[in-house]
């Protein structure tokens, strides 16, 4: 007879607290009724669920009921486990919409490639009892690399000068990284400002969640590309500047350079990439490389080596 | 340069059909040209897929579709005039194509506009014809344009581009 969660939190957890004893589940397809209290066994090993993941944005929580924050009973770390959920939606990318898909075996496949590389989150693939692709996930113990450039209380020029070269030179670490990947012909798929993260121990910066996957037949790396150009913009500027916020500080300057449609990006309409209007100090061959992401561009990244290559051109000026 | 040789890129798509029925239209039967309907297959994505027997599946219909397509091409060319012997169909199989069976020549998957350059270089098709999605300038950037990579990519060859 197998063991209640009461019998294995006595065995392996005997001085923790857990106010709810659930279930003890081997097959997690039914991922919605498994919650905080309940016990995953894969493979096992015995994950304790604390609760739902939460997904911020704008400042609203959305739980994710497919990720579970877990304690790993064996060890007494933490965990999160992700069970299966296929999902197919539209991303919005200003007003285009592309077809995406949450892929399990995608991530799963990845995590195996990029094992014991620390530019990536670790965690391996675990079925369960129903042969769901389960990802087990170590948790990056660390910060958002968009709130750790936000949280340092400096001004644009001090930050451009103090902090800038030394980010730059660790975002090319990770752009190398992508490189990588596709080299692989695998893609991240989901290159956003929350989900690449500097951690707390070395500063590096680690990149998370690479299970969504699309289908683009001629430009199989295309997104993965603009969503680094969206990240090298924020970098750069210490965040992004709309029509208004920009033409507050070009008041603020006493120049008056026109702002045109084509000055911000191609697909976020209200972002500006043309960052030298606002701060002039930024080098052309910089400038030049967010400007192939704006409106006004007639040549585009097409492989992460043009783009390194650049950005290595880049960081040596800024330094 | 060999100019009665036709290559017209037939993705199974309306801009396909657009690009056949161009063809047909402007060699109203024409004698002594050489045509080829090419399709090179692109997979469905395998992660969009739960289990590979799934994708297989889907890999077979995709492959029914396009050579169903191919067939309809050549039926109407032939129907308008051009003696069948001069009007062939070709499909090329994706390298990682599950039901492929090892042929010569395959596509890796990473361009398709440059399998349909590399069939026509090597087969000596001096006349290249695609149909147009019509992309915008963010859709280009972020998912590719055929028709602007074959612009761009092609040398010695003519490039008819059907709106």
């Amino acid at each position: 007879m197998s063991e209640t969660v009461k019998q294995i939190l006595d065995r392996l957890y005997p001085d923790g607290y857990m106010g709810r004893l659930g279930k003890v589940y081997t097959d997690t397809s039914d991922f919605m009724r498994i919650t905080g209290g309940d016990v995953i066994v894969l493979a096992g090993e015995h994950y304790l669920v604390l609760r739902d993941e939460m997904e911020r944005s704008f400042g609203v929580e959305d739980p994710k009921y497919w990720v579970k924050r877990c304690r790993h009973l064996e060890s007494g770390e933490r965990r999160i486990l992700k069970l299966v959920f296929y999902e197919t939606f539209s991303l919005s990318m200003g007003e285009m919409k592309i077809p995406c898909y949450r892929s399990p075996r995608k991530e799963a496949r990845i995590l195996d490639l990029v094992r014991n590389d620390p530019r990536f989150m670790q965690g391996f693939p675990a079925a369960d009892e129903a042969g769901n692709n389960v990802r087990v996930l170590y948790v990056v113990q660390g910060k958002r690399l968009d709130n750790w450039i936000d949280d340092l209380d400096v001004d644009h020029p001090t930050y451009f000068q103090t902090h800038l070269p030394g980010i730059l030179e660790k975002f090319i670490v990770s752009c190398q990284a992508i490189n990588d990947l596709h080299k692989m012909g695998e893609k991240h798929g989901d290159i956003r400002r929350d989900h690449l993260w500097v951690t707390y121990d070395t500063g590096d910066y680690v990149w998370i969640d690479f299970d969504y996957t699309f289908s683009f037949h001629e430009n199989p790396f295309g997104l993965d590309i603009f969503g680094l150009g969206g990240l090298l913009l924020y970098i750069v500027g210490k965040g992004f500047y709309s029509h208004e916020e920009a033409r507050q500080l070009i008041d603020r300057n006493r120049k008056i350079p026109g702002i045109e449609p084509e000055d911000f990006l191609l697909v976020f309409k209200n972002r500006l990439a043309n960052l030298q209007k606002i701060f002039p100090y930024i080098p052309d061959a910089l400038n030049q490389m967010l400007l192939h992401f704006s409106s006004g561009s007639r040549v585009y990244y097409e492989t992460m080596d043009e783009f390194l290559q650049d950005l290595t051109t880049c960081l040596k000026q800024v330094k | 340069m060999d100019t009665n040789k036709i290559l017209i890129a037939a993705d199974g798509s309306e801009n396909a059909e657009r690009a056949i029925d161009y063809v047909t239209d402007i060699l109203q039967g024409a004698a002594g040209f050489h045509i080829k309907l090419l399709s090179i297959e692109h997979l469905p994505d395998r992660d969009f897929f739960a289990d590979d027997t799934a994708w297989k599946d889907a890999c077979v219909k995709n492959r029914e579709k396009l050579i169903a397509f191919l067939a309809h091409g050549k039926e109407r060319l032939t129907k308008s005039g051009i003696p069948e012997k001069q009007v062939q169909t070709d499909y090329v199989e994706s390298c990682h194509s599950p039901l492929a069976e090892k042929p010569d020549y395959c596509s890796r998957g990473t361009s398709i506009a440059l399998d349909i350059l590399h069939v026509a270089k090597t087969e000596g098709f001096k006349t290249v014809v695609i149909g147009r999605r019509g992309v915008s300038k963010a859709e280009e950037f972020m998912f590719g344009s055929v028709s602007n990579r074959i612009i761009h990519a092609g040398s010695d060859c003519t490039i008819w581009v059907v709106q």
